[in-house]
């Protein structure tokens, strides 16, 4: 009983700022102590949906954000896999370093590799920006593959290989179904991350790559709140979105130990 | 075995991985148009504008406010590419300070050709960049319609006291003022000075506030700076070089005002707001009776944007209102260097200068050119009507004139700040 509480509590928490979002998009001139608010208007929300600028910020968080989610599995995986599944001298290191950029501020490793980046011609890339966020994506992506790994029973590769397979097929038709509830979680937080990036996208993107974050600052700055809340609403619906397409995976023990028929 | 699987599956990952990059590096890294001759030659301004055709001009701009944002697509946006077939490539930034950093990487990299072409700025940024030789020189005095800048005035060719020196060219003016609620508040119960200013607060405790003086929020630095003129018993003696006496002198008294008014401020001055737009909202929600703006329309584009209600109307002292110019500069590594003088160049030209200051057209800071040299009389009565046409919510021009003073020199910026930190917010 009291657990159903907690959850009604906890959705009450989530759900309460996006009503915010909403009443302060389309509010306007609502100033204390009035109860309601002057006029709704759905205007200034309808102009930033329709403003060029905010079409391609949004395109380009898409891609950015889909790009870093797919490098992040290919690097992910590997790394995860080789981590927990092997045990060699300086394993715990090699852990420890890719949870590095979680406590080293972004900030810091930002503007240092601009210059690098700027040398090499990837600053102010699509490709430079993915690659950036990289930095604070993959610790999430190896610590949720690496957990699916510590409690996966590698004895069905064996048997699929034994069988004939060759390694290709072992890995799509056997390691991949098996996890696949942990490479779509940890896909799918790679992108929330790099979809909410927003000092790495500005220091690397150096104003040619504008994404959806650079527009919400920009607009925070200016304390507009019908503009922010605006933004926030276009900001948070495809994570929403997303997070829907994938509710189904993201209850379930992200263990892929029992193989489905 | 195994381990040649595992190779296996390593190989066929990074293989794929290095194609990927590949053909992605080749897509992205498309060549960024060639930088134009940076020998450009603004005595024949017509092949400035023959050398812009066709280029994108980046502009980054504090985007920070909707209407200001609109302003710059409607107006310059427009006329760019209908004139001159340029394409203007707004880049909003949360803090012009953020180019500035953008800049200085660029430099430590090596870059000659970056991606900024024109940068909003004053008072730091300018001297930062200009410190670190990052500005386009020799041009600021040259566009055509510098003509009608006014550069003998000392508010226009010195930026926060640094020297301008044709680095940066003027876009708009703005003045100290205070906004008060019309429908709370008779014009005759105002403060007019920072001593009344007081009075009231401590005869309504918790009514008013100010913005934290800091970097990022120079209207905060600005109030206090005008209080210091006050104490001291003028502004006068502040112009000119940077004078440590001076201020030795005057910033015991100046940190004695503010913390006496401290008790009688909004939320016993244990905080503060931190940006203009925090103070409208506590204004616009009755907490405190004035808030601070530097637009020449006053309380205007603020009503329009709802920020505030429609009774807000503005104000000043009689005296020590800082006014100021802001510019436009064009880094040494401008892309597109034509087309950004063709759009600092546009942004003088009178007619926009008329529609800049009008309250509904969102902008709502004040000319940056000087309305007596515009000879074209049809061009100078736009001027005129634009400037009576502010409306109630503006301040009356003659009050501007009477309170204004120039900034001074950028010394004091950060003596003010790290002072009020010291002497009024930690004590």
């Amino acid at each position: 009983m009291s657990y159903r509480i907690i959850v009604w509590v906890l959705a009450l928490i989530l759900l309460v700022p996006i009503a915010i979002f909403l009443v302060y998009a389309f509010a306007q001139g609502w100033f204390f102590p009035a109860l309601w608010p002057e006029r709704w208007d759905s205007a200034l929300f309808l102009r930033q949906l329709a403003d060029p600028q905010l079409r391609r910020a949004f395109g380009q968080s898409l891609i950015i954000a889909t790009g870093v989610s797919m490098l992040a599995l290919m690097f992910g995986y590997p790394a995860a896999r080789v981590l927990e599944l092997q045990t060699f001298r300086g394993r715990g290191l090699i852990y420890g370093l890719f949870f590095l950029p979680t406590v080293v501020p972004s900030v810091a490793t930002g503007i240092g590799l601009n210059i690098v980046f700027l040398r090499l011609g990837l600053a102010g890339t699509l490709l430079g920006v993915m690659l950036v966020h990289l930095i604070p994506v993959l610790p999430y992506v190896v610590l949720t593959l690496g957990s699916s790994f510590a409690r996966y029973d590698r004895n069905y590769e064996h048997q699929a290989a034994v069988l004939g397979a060759s390694p290709w097929f072992v890995f799509w038709r056997v390691s991949v179904p098996m996890l696949l509830p942990s490479l779509v979680v940890a896909g799918v937080l790679a992108f929330l991350i790099s979809w909410s990036q927003y000092v790495l996208s500005l220091l690397i993107g150096g104003g040619k790559i504008i994404t959806l974050p650079m527009l919400l600052f920009s607009a925070a700055s200016g304390g507009n709140q019908s503009l922010i809340a605006s933004l926030s609403l276009i900001f948070i619906t495809p994570l929403l979105l997303l997070l829907g397409l994938v509710a189904r995976y993201l209850g379930s023990p992200a263990t892929g130990a029992t193989p489905r028929p | 075995m195994h381990t040649r699987k595992r190779i296996w599956n390593l190989a066929v990952m990074l293989g794929l991985l290095s194609l990927i990059i590949a053909s992605c590096g080749s897509n992205a890294a498309t060549p960024t148009s060639a930088p134009s001759s940076t020998s450009l030659d603004l005595n024949n301004w017509a092949s400035i504008e023959q050398a812009a055709n066709g280029q994108t001009v980046n502009w980054y701009i504090w985007g920070g406010s909707d209407s200001i944002n609109r302003f710059v697509d409607e107006f310059y946006g427009k006329a760019l590419k209908e004139r001159y077939n340029i394409t203007l490539n707004r880049v909003p930034m949360a803090d012009t300070v953020d180019v500035v950093n953008q800049l200085l990487s660029e430099k430590e990299a090596g870059k000659t050709t970056g991606a900024v072409d024109l940068i909003w700025i004053n008072g730091e940024n300018f001297a930062s960049l200009k410190q670190a030789n990052l500005l386009r020189a020799n041009w600021g005095q040259s566009l055509p319609n510098s003509n009608y800048v006014n550069w003998a005035n000392p508010a226009v060719n010195l930026d926060f006291g640094e020297p301008v020196e044709s680095l940066e060219s003027p876009w708009s003016s703005a003045q100290f003022q205070f906004i008060y609620d019309s429908a709370k508040l008779q014009a005759s119960e105002l403060p007019r000075s920072y001593a009344a200013l007081k009075d009231y607060a401590c005869a309504n405790p918790g009514k008013v506030s100010y913005i934290a003086p800091g970097p990022g929020a120079f209207q905060g630095t600005r109030f206090v700076k005008q209080a210091l003129f006050e104490v001291s018993g003028g502004a006068e003696q502040w112009l000119g070089k940077f004078n440590q006496q001076l201020w030795d002198q005057w910033s015991p008294k100046l940190w004695d005002y503010f913390n006496q008014l401290e008790a009688c401020l909004w939320r016993e001055g244990s905080t503060y707001p931190k940006t203009e737009n925090e103070l409208h909202s506590l204004f616009a929600n009755g907490e405190v009776d004035f808030s601070i703006t530097q637009a020449i329309a006053g309380a205007g584009s603020l009503i329009k944007e709802n920020l505030v209600p429609a009774s807000a109307r503005a104000f000043v002292f009689d005296d020590n209102m800082i006014g100021d110019f802001n510019y436009v500069a064009i880094p040494s590594t401008a892309p597109n260097p034509a087309a950004a003088l063709v759009l600092a160049n546009l942004i003088l030209d009178p007619e926009l200068q008329a529609a800049q200051i009008l309250p509904e057209n969102g902008f709502g800071l004040g000319y940056g050119i000087d309305p007596t040299k515009v000879s074209d009389p049809a061009l100078a009565a736009k001027l005129t009507n634009a400037a009576q046409q502010l409306g109630d919510a503006a301040t009356p021009a003659s009050d501007l004139a009477k309170s204004l003073r120039s900034d001074i020199a950028a010394e004091y910026q950060s003596l003010i700040e790290q002072g009020w930190d010291a002497n009024v917010l930690r004590k």
